[in-house]
């Protein structure tokens, strides 16, 4: 008994390092961010910051980042579901297809960001090209902040498309092959087995997807500010633009950080509510 | 066969979507820049195949030193890494699952705290500590993403080592420290250098701590974006395509370590 606890004691000694780590570079930055939002630097707990901010456009900033988070995950949760069901099969080329899938997890955020900007500039881009050549079109793609914010979202999902596939294909490769077969039988159709058996098979699966890209949807930074500047703001670059103009004065930064962790935590209770957890 | 038709179609349509965007990319950086950028339209086609965009933009220290701050830093962010992860991994491997599960839940959950919010309090406090502006300091913010991944890797690549291994090494002497350098971390060496090459990836990509904490002589991607926003293109696109190489190399070689597993791992539990 006691050389075990001699062992214990020696993991949690190893294990220390690493969670003061963490503890020091990620929870007390966040919970500096909080407590410096509330105060004022001449007197205690204020609420100027939350005040000020407002007129800066936060209620658009946090519409748009809701919008882009929404459009994003819907995006990726359909072109993933197709990706895993084809490659849940056996055909020929289905190495190279699930290679060529992975592509975007290589490029990096920054350089799928710089591409797209150039695929959807509005004179010399190449998504007008096709559109010119084929239907006499120029789309005007930063027009309206619906359209910015479509391009984000399409950009976005090209890029993260692969992770959720790969954890849905790791989801849909445990669903027993015998639910299949007995669905068949009973007379239901490819349609009709993906409603009844893959889907609520994988729900755990996609709410996994669900918590980790919608997280990261919430924090969607460099993609937006390289596609789009601040022309709509999102709540990160609104942040940014903040900070980078009040810096080194960041209390209106903060007050912006704080309601993107509000809003991140709130999602992931609502997600962990709707997988059933 | 009619289905087999339409998974092919399937494939064909996905195969485009997924490959457009690089290929743009190559049109881009190979082709001469009237077909590309001073184009109204620009064409689709490499129609006037040149090296003359990438000698242009890689001559001179332009290049190099965001280059080398890039090397540095990913290089450093690899080795903090695994100096954490490593004793972490074997530490929680070693521990009840009851114990180990939480301390995994604890590290993925500082993964889904936004950059944007940790960086701002550390750039405030880093000036104060004289590591606003440098590798150190941009490493030791960066860590905070590689982590959780390196310790789930380092956790299971202990965890598939046989504890008679250790516990032979045990009974012959060998202290801990003699058994983690003698037996266990030879054998733990593949999952050790998986990751330490993703944390040193994760890192050459990342942009939000390096864009708050180095913003004025930083790292490739900050620098990428300062010459796509300022019109530097050529230069942007350039850097773009040299810069992803090495990603995407690694991310084939690593394909393994990247499987929804292991980057669901905390929770599928």
């Amino acid at each position: 008994m006691g050389d075990k606890n001699v062992k214990l004691n020696t993991s949690f000694f190893l294990i220390l390092p690493a969670v003061i780590y963490v503890l020091a570079f990620a929870f007390y930055p966040t919970i500096e961010a909080i407590y410096l939002s509330f105060k004022n630097p001449h007197s205690g707990f204020s609420l100027v910051y939350y005040n000020e901010i407002f007129s800066f456009d936060v209620t658009g900033a946090i519409i748009n980042t809701i919008i882009v988070t929404v459009g994003a995950l819907a995006l990726q949760l359909i072109i993933a579901l197709i990706v895993a069901s084809i490659l849940s099969r056996e055909f020929f080329g289905k190495r190279a297809l699930s290679t060529i899938v992975l592509i975007p997890m290589g490029i990096a955020t920054v350089v799928a960001a710089v591409t797209f900007k150039f695929i959807f500039e509005t004179s010399g881009g190449y998504a007008n090209t096709i559109l010119h050549t084929l239907f006499g079109l120029n789309v005007n793609w930063y027009q309206n902040s619906l359209m910015s914010l479509f391009t984000v979202i399409l950009s976005d999902s090209w890029k993260n498309t692969p992770i959720v596939a790969l954890i849905l294909l790791s989801g849909m490769s445990a669903i027993p092959k015998e639910l299949y077969y007995a669905a068949a039988i009973d007379g239901a159709g490819p349609i009709r087995r993906f409603f009844y058996v893959t889907l609520p098979n994988l729900r755990r699966f996609i709410g996994i997807s669900l918590i980790l890209r919608g997280v990261q949807e919430f924090n969607i930074f460099a993609l937006p500010l390289i596609l789009i500047g601040d022309h709509p703001p999102l709540l990160t670059t609104l942040i940014y633009n903040l900070y980078q103009t009040t810096f080194p004065e960041v209390g209106l930064a903060l007050a912006g950080a704080t309601i993107l962790v509000a809003f991140i935590l709130v999602f992931i209770g609502i997600v962990l509510i709707l997988s059933g957890r | 066969m009619k289905r087999n038709i339409l998974v092919y179609i399937g494939v064909i349509i996905l195969g485009i979507y997924f490959l457009f965007p690089l290929y743009i990319l190559v049109l881009l950086a190979f082709n001469s820049p009237k077909y590309t950028i001073l184009k109204l339209y620009p064409s689709l086609l490499l129609q006037a195949p040149t090296l003359n965009n990438l000698i242009t933009a890689l001559q001179g220290t332009a290049f190099i030193d965001p280059f080398i701050k890039s090397l540095e830093t990913a290089t450093l962010v690899g080795l903090i890494t695994i100096a954490l992860a490593v004793p972490a991994g074997y530490g929680l491997s070693r521990i009840p699952r009851a114990i180990a599960y939480p301390i995994l839940v604890l590290l993925l959950v500082t993964n889904m705290m936004p950059g944007i919010v940790i960086g701002i309090p550390i750039a405030v406090d880093f000036i104060k500590l004289g590591l606003y502006e440098t590798v150190e300091g941009l490493a030791l913010a960066q860590t905070l993403i590689t982590l959780p991944l390196a310790s789930f890797i380092m956790q299971g690549t202990f965890s598939a080592i046989p504890s008679d291994l250790e516990n032979q090494a045990r009974i012959d002497g060998a202290n801990l420290f003699h058994r983690l350098f003698s037996v266990l971390i030879p054998l733990a060496a593949p999952g050790i250098v998986a990751a330490f090459l993703i944390s040193w990836m994760f890192s050459w990509d990342e942009f939000t701590y390096a864009i708050l904490l180095m913003p004025f002589h930083s790292t490739l991607p900050v620098t990428i974006y300062i010459d796509v926003t300022r019109g530097n293109l050529l230069a942007g696109i350039a850097f773009s395509l040299v810069f992803t190489i090495p990603v995407i190399v690694l991310s084939f070689a690593l394909q393994k370590y990247l499987k929804g597993e292991y980057l669901a791992g905390g929770l599928k539990g």
